[in-house]
């Protein structure tokens, strides 16, 4: 085993580790769906803003829509993003707090950048009768500090996977100032997340295009414009996977081939999902009839679930030998445990009194 | 001894008090200021007054961009900068009461959406459904603090989880209630001196001299009922008296900070309350500006008085627990618990370079170079002998430090390292034209690290009526004193400094000390 794994603490896991591990992926599917919307629909907004030609047409509509519900996703993003930063330390902390530290710098810079780039989202979504050039440029501010972000995440979350490298990158920089820029998974992992949040952030758009149908023109723009984005960005994707699997090591790799009777199921069923996701989304693509987004809705859904216990088949693959070394005692605090369910129950109650009365209101 | 250390040159301590200040300032204003809010906005419905529903208005995108962007993000921020300086604590705590983090996002959730749609939802709720958001916006922001302030308070009082390592005894913990209220009173407070600032832009005159004096009372009572939790929540801390403020070096200054800041709030509020037409956004700004400052001393107290732990009384800020690891430390060196020293160095067999691992790994949590808790405005004093006498001492020192469990060689290779640092003893560095400041250095890098003249282990009684010879003697053989005491070896010119301050200490000032505090001794 590496020396360098900090040894467990004695305190016991306050539930099982099952549990944690579901409601780091239920929560972290809710944070997903939020990030692929945000960072894709910078991305559609920024498309649109570029081909518009003059304010208020129908480009400009749709940019000022999605730029309008930016803010919201941001919000979305951040709110959902503790819930599984906080379930993974408690399954994985130890490793995660180590890479932390090594790449502290970049790391760090991840709040400073959020922040400047959610208050630029607000300054495009409130400011209005802006020039074409000057909307590019915030709405580019946006996208790019929002896909550093999402870069340092993705170096940080592979480095916690390689306690092999640990020693060499932090005993070259103690001061916090390195990233995982020699891991080989690094950029086919990033861009498989970047393209598949594009291609999420389509077929939602093609959802959403649903509640434009009193405006003909916007409803088609965005319900062709996310349609051929989620195909054309799936298909770029597949091969990025592709790129991606071979790039990881043989025994991980084997996983998905074969050595996991589970693991290889949710490569099949994500692989097998991707191409049916192509294919309604070209097919949507193709006609003027108003069709029901429903299954895309669904495929993307399943898809992005799939990908994220894909991601844990993975991770489980690279640390197998290091859990398996440190089965942690387990004192559940079942009264604790209840409370929180309690209140995860009136919370999403009141989220769905709040946002009723918010949209039931708009209808009325 | 687990984790890698950062070797921040600014001091980890210094970027956790800016992160968390400037997160606690906004994170406050946001509880207090969603109960203004929604009040304020109830009270203008009833009177139906517009003018002050439109700035309850204008207001809340203030507030919005504020707390939703700056206090939610921030708030992440804290919890990344906390885990890179102090993964050990971050563990603790994660494992001890993740499920009360796991409650406190659920009002978090509750808390962003709620202030979303009070925002969004101005022009299009009914005026029932906007107040009954703006509440359960208040109610979820407040019981996020009735969460977090559990587990912060645990930290400086863990109380009789120590024992039963139970979720609510830590919890509810001898600080919890004080804590509580004072920090209720201070998001109260901010919540008025925020909406001051913007109600100093207010052109109509009328408006505004109202939400001022309504403001400027808000503050007042506030200010005036937090400082008085204050003093409730000192009679909470742990081991308080005024002879232990000494032990902590920076406690008294902050101490003071804050008592003048309380102040300075008090009197300053009276001013918009009186005058409410010569109020602008300078004079807002300059309130603003003493409650940051009021509110960095509260948490740099907080955090102060802690020493030497992260976890009182649990948890070393070395990341070292109490009792079993210190036992395993003692036993086997520290070297053997370190995982993150470069075995290049340690295999080059050079002290200096092997002292260097031990110096960012068991020092670097704390202490800075030339900064934060800097270490060469002493190092420069001492050479290689006296470095090594101190290190075993350390866990008796006046500032609270963790006990220092290196064996012999590696207790060598530390002072080795430090003096090569430090530049070595450096005797000609006393100040020549000031005597007074020479005896005054000279104490502070010897006696002074452990002893007060009058407060903490005082000195001044047990010096009174010695004469120089006496002093002489008293510097001569000190280490038979107690077992404790290391022997005194400075250079010629650094103990005739040192005489000078004792014979001025011996000489006066011991009727100065009350029987009580003679007593207590």
């Amino acid at each position: 085993m590496n020396p360098l794994i900090p040894s467990p603490d004695p305190l016991p896991l306050p539930g099982p580790a099952s549990l944690f591990a579901v409601l780091l992926h239920l929560t972290l599917l809710v944070h997903l769906l939020f990030m692929n919307a945000l960072f894709g629909g910078l991305v559609l907004a920024l498309i649109n803003v570029w081909r518009r030609r003059e304010t208020g047409d129908v480009h400009d509509r749709l940019a000022s829509a999605i730029s309008k519900l930016i803010p919201t996703l941001f919000a979305g993003t951040v709110t959902f993003g503790v819930a599984p930063l906080l379930f993974m330390q408690v399954l994985y902390g130890d490793f995660f707090y180590t890479s932390s530290i090594i790449i502290a710098w970049p790391w760090l810079a991840v709040v400073g950048m959020l922040i400047v780039a959610y208050y630029t989202v607000y300054l495009n979504a409130f400011r209005k009768g802006w020039r074409r050039g000057g909307r590019l440029t915030v709405l580019a501010i946006a996208t790019i500090l929002v896909a550093a972000t999402a870069f340092v995440f993705s170096n940080n979350l592979t480095l916690m996977l390689r306690p092999e490298r640990w020693g060499e990158l932090y005993f070259a920089r103690p001061g916090g100032g390195s990233l995982n820029l020699g891991e080989i998974t690094l950029w086919p992992r990033y861009l498989h997340m970047a393209l598949g949040a594009v291609a999420v952030a389509g077929a939602l758009l093609a959802v959403w295009s649903r509640s434009r149908r009193g405006d003909p023109e916007l409803y088609f723009l965005a319900l062709r414009q996310g349609t051929a984005v989620c195909g054309w960005t799936t298909m770029a994707n597949v091969m990025i996977g592709l790129w991606f699997l071979f790039a990881l090591p043989r025994p991980i790799r084997m996983l998905t081939m074969g050595d996991s009777i589970y693991a290889t199921a949710l490569f099949g069923v994500g692989f097998l999902l991707s191409l049916v996701m192509i294919a309604i989304a070209m097919r949507m693509n193709a006609t003027d009839v108003a069709r029901s987004p429903a299954p895309l809705a669904i495929v993307t859904l399943v898809m992005v679930a799939a990908m994220i216990l894909l991601r844990d088949v993975v991770r489980g693959g690279y640390l197998a030998d290091h859990l398996a070394a440190t089965a942690l005692p387990v004192s559940t605090q079942s009264l604790n445990l209840a409370i929180f369910g309690v209140l995860l129950a009136a919370g999403a109650a009141t989220l769905v009194w709040l946002i009723r009365s918010l949209l039931g209101s708009r209808q009325g | 001894m687990n984790f890698p250390v950062w070797e921040l040159e600014m001091g980890g301590g210094v970027l956790m008090a800016v992160v968390s200040v400037l997160h606690v300032f906004i994170a406050h204003f946001a509880i207090g200021g969603g109960l203004w809010l929604v009040v304020t906005e109830a009270k203008a419905r009833r009177d139906n007054d517009a003018g002050m529903l439109d700035f309850v208005k204008s207001h809340s995108r203030v507030f919005l961009l504020l707390t939703l962007v700056f206090g939610a993000v921030s708030g992440v921020g804290i919890w990344f900068t906390a885990a890179l300086i102090s993964p050990a604590t971050i563990t603790v705590l994660v494992r001890a009461y993740v499920w009360g983090w796991a409650m406190e996002w659920v009002f978090f959730v509750v808390e962003i959406a709620a202030a979303l749609v009070y925002w969004y939802g101005w022009d299009r709720l009914s005026a029932r459904a906007h107040l009954i958001t703006g509440w359960i916006y208040f109610v979820a922001a407040f019981m996020s603090l009735v969460v977090i302030n559990g587990i912060v308070a645990f930290m400086l009082t863990p109380g009789g989880w120590l024992e039963n390592q139970q979720f609510w005894t830590g919890f509810f913990n001898p600080t919890y209630w004080p804590s509580l209220a004072i920090r209720t009173c201070a998001a109260l407070a901010l919540a008025g001196l925020f909406t001051l600032l913007s109600a100093s832009f207010i052109k109509d005159g009328g408006l505004r001299d109202r939400l001022v004096r309504h403001n400027a009372g808000w503050v007042l009572v506030s200010v005036i009922l937090a400082t008085a939790c204050g003093y409730w929540y000192r009679a909470q801390f742990p081991g308080w008296s005024d002879a232990m403020l000494g032990a902590i070096p920076v406690l008294p200054t902050v101490g003071k900070l804050l008592r003048w800041s309380s102040a300075a709030l008090i009197v300053l509020s009276l001013w918009p309350l009186i005058f409410p037409r010569r109020w602008h956004a300078v004079s807002a700004t300059l309130l603003l500006a003493v409650a940051l400052g009021a509110f960095g001393a509260g948490e740099w107290a907080r955090e102060a008085g802690r020493k030497p732990y992260t976890i009182h009384g649990y948890l070393y800020s070395t990341g070292v627990r109490v009792g079993e690891q210190e036992e395993a430390l003692a036993a086997d060196g520290v070297l053997a618990h370190t995982k993150w020293a470069d075995p290049d160095a340690i295999a080059s067999g050079d002290p200096v370079r092997i002292g260097g691992e031990l110096y960012r790994n068991w020092c670097v949590q704390c202490h800075t170079m030339d900064g934060y808790n800097g270490l060469r405005p002493y190092l420069r004093h001492w050479d290689e002998t006296t470095i090594a006498g101190l290190l075993p001492r350390l866990g008796s020192m006046r500032a609270l430090m963790p006990p220092w469990y290196g064996n012999e060689s590696e207790t060598a290779a530390l002072a080795a390292y430090l003096a090569d640092v430090g530049g070595g003893s450096a005797a000609g560095r006393f100040p020549t034209d000031d005597p007074g400041a020479a005896g005054e250095l000279a104490w502070r890098i010897s006696c002074g690290l452990c002893h007060t003249l009058d407060g903490y282990r005082p000195l001044r009684e047990s010096l009174a009526g010695m004469s120089r010879d006496d002093l002489e003697e008293l510097l001569d053989t000190l280490e038979e004193y107690t077992e404790q005491m290391p022997p005194y070896t400075a250079g010629e010119t650094e103990r005739e400094h040192l005489l000078d301050h004792l014979e001025k200490a011996a000489g006066g000032g011991a009727e100065s000390t009350s029987p009580a505090e003679r007593s207590a001794r």
